[in-house]
């Protein structure tokens, strides 16, 4: 049967409303001699939702950080919502600033209430007064969910419940992108749901969101596209349907029959 | 019963049970402990005969034939030296107030800026029962200073009985009011309390020269001052030697290997013999600035890799998380990795500060009259003539014990109540 799956036509055209938000052209990254990413070409689209699958040391998490300059690529280019990412520090902030990251491990800061960790970024860079931070930052605790949690320090919170504060610090930036790096896979597997609902439900509002998850279902339910890398490259791509159910590759159906 | 009642009904916890009680008497203790073989037995009773020993040579030193007129006589000059004017005795107290208002305020606020939990920032605004007595216990080796310093003063007891009363009180209010402020306010207290300090210092020096402070006061200006000095210059060439800038980083790796490769002793000979070479012509500075500032220089050296420590304690996922929120580089320091790494290091950093105290005892090499070199200046005196020599570096040690051992309970203290170690 001859196929017609064309990897780079499925990469390159943008879901969501197909305007162009993230476009990663020809990128390499190398750690030392050790290529983890080789000539990645992806064009995520403005309201997509893009989850990327693979096994571990995939350059998957190398992928997602190299968006928002975590890693540093050494050939190609990024652009997310037509700014170039290059060493000028001041485009590399703008664009730092238009994408949420929410890491695995949470990161939030355990010196500062919950209330401090959401208002931080928000007073800080984007200059917003004390009032307009702190309604924004109740907004989107409420959001997700915990809104009673506000004087708390991250200590006294669940694992689920840092993730969902993780989530809404970032949102309270008002980003345009929203990066998400394996976010549930640091978690009891009671509190996994209610951080996959707090990300349905931004899915939901048209936010552009790029997840590196396991979660199947996530993928399943709510992804426009997936796409799956192995070895630093992408191997294939495809909507959900033609993914889990019609894929192409062999890489592809060797990760799928050790999953599913 | 209904079944759905019983689907209802509220299960029934039996009582957990008590752990079993190991109490042990008094007799049953030493038993188990000291006693249990015949090897521990007799290690137990040679232990007793020395320390029975011991004790009863102490107590006959202090209580019976101690020599202790000498310090009779010559508690103002341990306290301010020889050369401090008799007069201007009023202005010391004046400033001590001030002085210990502005660290007891530092210490609270202090508290506030580390402080990670609502209990760790609430905490101490009720002193309970508890936390009194271990206040109490805490300062206890203070309390005993003036105990003994009024014991062996001749003159003014309880007019300095009741001043040193109220600079308890007065350090009490400063520290709870510290421990009161807010978060964002903390820093700035920290820095307030820091300012009076200074202010304390330069008030006394505005009647007294610094050339004439001697003794304990002398002893315990260069330490603080030191100490307030060497902390904002260690850091900064901690920061330093992690900058990007090729000079930057030059210029701290240098400072940071050279004067951690020469002893304090020589830097004092630097500081007081060749370092008019360095300096422009006309301006010599006085035998004191020279010391602090070699005590600072040199103790910032060791605060920087301490600091520096801490700083690469603190997890990479801080800075990446502040990073991806577009924080600019100089904020993330102040607002996400510092708070962290300083409450990391705080163990460390007392320890520095502890060293630092007794270092100061150094400056008598090159003549300056603090504690130790005025403690031994009593025996050469024409009334005693190289009698006492004991009593005078019993009491010596004593005041530097007591205030190097409330430095180290009041650090045990904060890493206590803080947590650290335990997160």
């Amino acid at each position: 049967m001859a196929s017609t799956y064309d990897l780079t036509a499925a990469a390159l055209k943008p879901g969501g409303t197909g305007e162009p938000m993230i476009v990663v052209e020809h990128v390499d990254k190398f750690f030392g001699d050790f290529q983890a990413l080789s000539d990645i070409n992806l064009v995520v689209g403005k309201q997509e939702v893009v989850v990327v699958l693979g096994p571990s040391g995939s350059g998957k998490s190398t992928l997602i950080r190299a968006i928002n300059r975590l890693e540093e690529h050494d050939a190609g280019r990024i652009l997310v919502d037509g700014v170039e990412m290059s060493d000028d520090l001041r485009n590399i902030q703008e664009i730092r600033r238009e994408c949420g990251m929410v890491f695995q491990s949470f990161n939030l800061f355990p010196h500062l209430t919950i209330m401090d960790n959401i208002t931080l970024a928000p007073r800080q860079v984007r200059k917003w007064p004390k009032d307009k931070a702190e309604a924004e930052a109740m907004k989107q605790l409420t959001r997700v969910k915990i809104p009673e949690q506000a004087n708390k320090f991250p200590g006294q919170l669940s694992g689920g419940q840092q993730q969902r504060v993780a989530i809404a610090r970032s949102l309270a930036m008002q980003p345009k992108v929203m990066l998400f790096d394996e976010p549930t896979s640091a978690l009891d597997p009671e509190m996994v749901k209610e951080v996959l609902d707090a990300m349905v439900e931004l899915a939901g509002t048209g936010m552009t969101m790029m997840v590196v998850t396991h979660e199947m279902g996530f993928a399943k339910a709510v992804a426009d596209r997936v796409v799956f890398m192995a070895d630093g490259q992408i191997v294939e791509v495809g909507t959900p349907e033609h993914f889990f159910e019609n894929p192409q590759e062999d890489r592809t159906k060797l990760f799928l029959s050790q999953i599913l | 019963m209904e079944p759905a009642d019983l689907a209802l009904a509220e299960p029934i916890m039996p009582e957990p049970d008590r752990p079993p009680s190991k109490k042990l008497s008094a007799t049953e203790w030493a038993k188990e402990n000291l006693f249990y073989n015949v090897a521990s037995t007799l290690i137990t009773l040679g232990f007793v005969v020395i320390f029975v020993a011991l004790l009863k040579n102490t107590i006959r030193f202090v209580f019976v034939s101690g020599r202790w007129e000498i310090l009779h006589v010559n508690m103002t000059n341990m306290l301010v030296g020889v050369l401090f004017p008799r007069e201007e005795i009023t202005r010391g107290w004046i400033a001590l107030f001030i002085v210990a208002m502005g660290v007891a305020f530092m210490v609270g606020s202090a508290h506030q800026l580390v402080a990670q939990s609502d209990e760790e920032l609430g905490a101490a605004v009720v002193p309970q029962g508890q936390q009194m007595r271990s206040a109490l216990g805490r300062f206890a080796p203070m309390v005993l200073l003036v105990v003994v310093l009024l014991a062996l003063a001749r003159q003014a007891r309880f007019g300095a009985a009741a001043l040193i009363f109220g600079m308890v009180a007065v350090g009490w209010v400063a520290r709870t009011v510290g421990m009161r402020l807010p978060r964002q306010r903390a820093g700035l207290g920290a820095a307030a309390g820091g300012l009076t300090v200074v202010g304390g210092f330069v008030f006394l020096a505005t009647g007294v020269g610094w050339q004439q402070w001697g003794g304990l006061l002398l002893t315990v200006f260069l330490a603080s001052s030191a100490i307030v000095l060497c902390f904002p210059l260690g850091l900064a060439a901690a920061l330093g030697r992690r900058s990007k800038l090729p000079v930057v980083r030059a210029f701290s790796i240098i400072y940071i290997e050279l004067i951690r490769g020469v002893p304090l002793i020589t830097l004092l000979f630097i500081g007081s013999l060749t370092l008019n070479f360095f300096l422009p012509a006309g301006l010599v500075p006085s035998g004191v600035t020279r010391s602090v500032i070699m005590i600072t220089l040199f103790s910032g050296a060791y605060v920087a890799e301490i600091v520096r420590g801490g700083l690469q304690a603190v997890p990479k996922g801080q800075t990446e998380a502040a990073q991806a929120l577009g924080l600019p580089t100089l904020k993330m320091l102040r607002l996400i990795v510092l708070p962290q790494a300083l409450r990391n290091v705080i163990p460390a950093l007392v320890g520095q500060f502890i060293s630092l105290f007794k270092d100061t005892s150094l400056v008598a090499i090159i003549g300056l009259r603090d504690l130790l070199l005025v403690t031994q200046g009593f025996t050469k005196q024409p009334e005693f003539q190289g009698t006492a020599a004991a009593e005078v570096l019993a009491i010596a040690a004593f005041i530097y014990w007591v205030f190097t051992f409330t430095m180290s309970r009041e650090s045990q203290r904060l890493e206590r109540r803080l947590g650290v170690g335990t997160r």
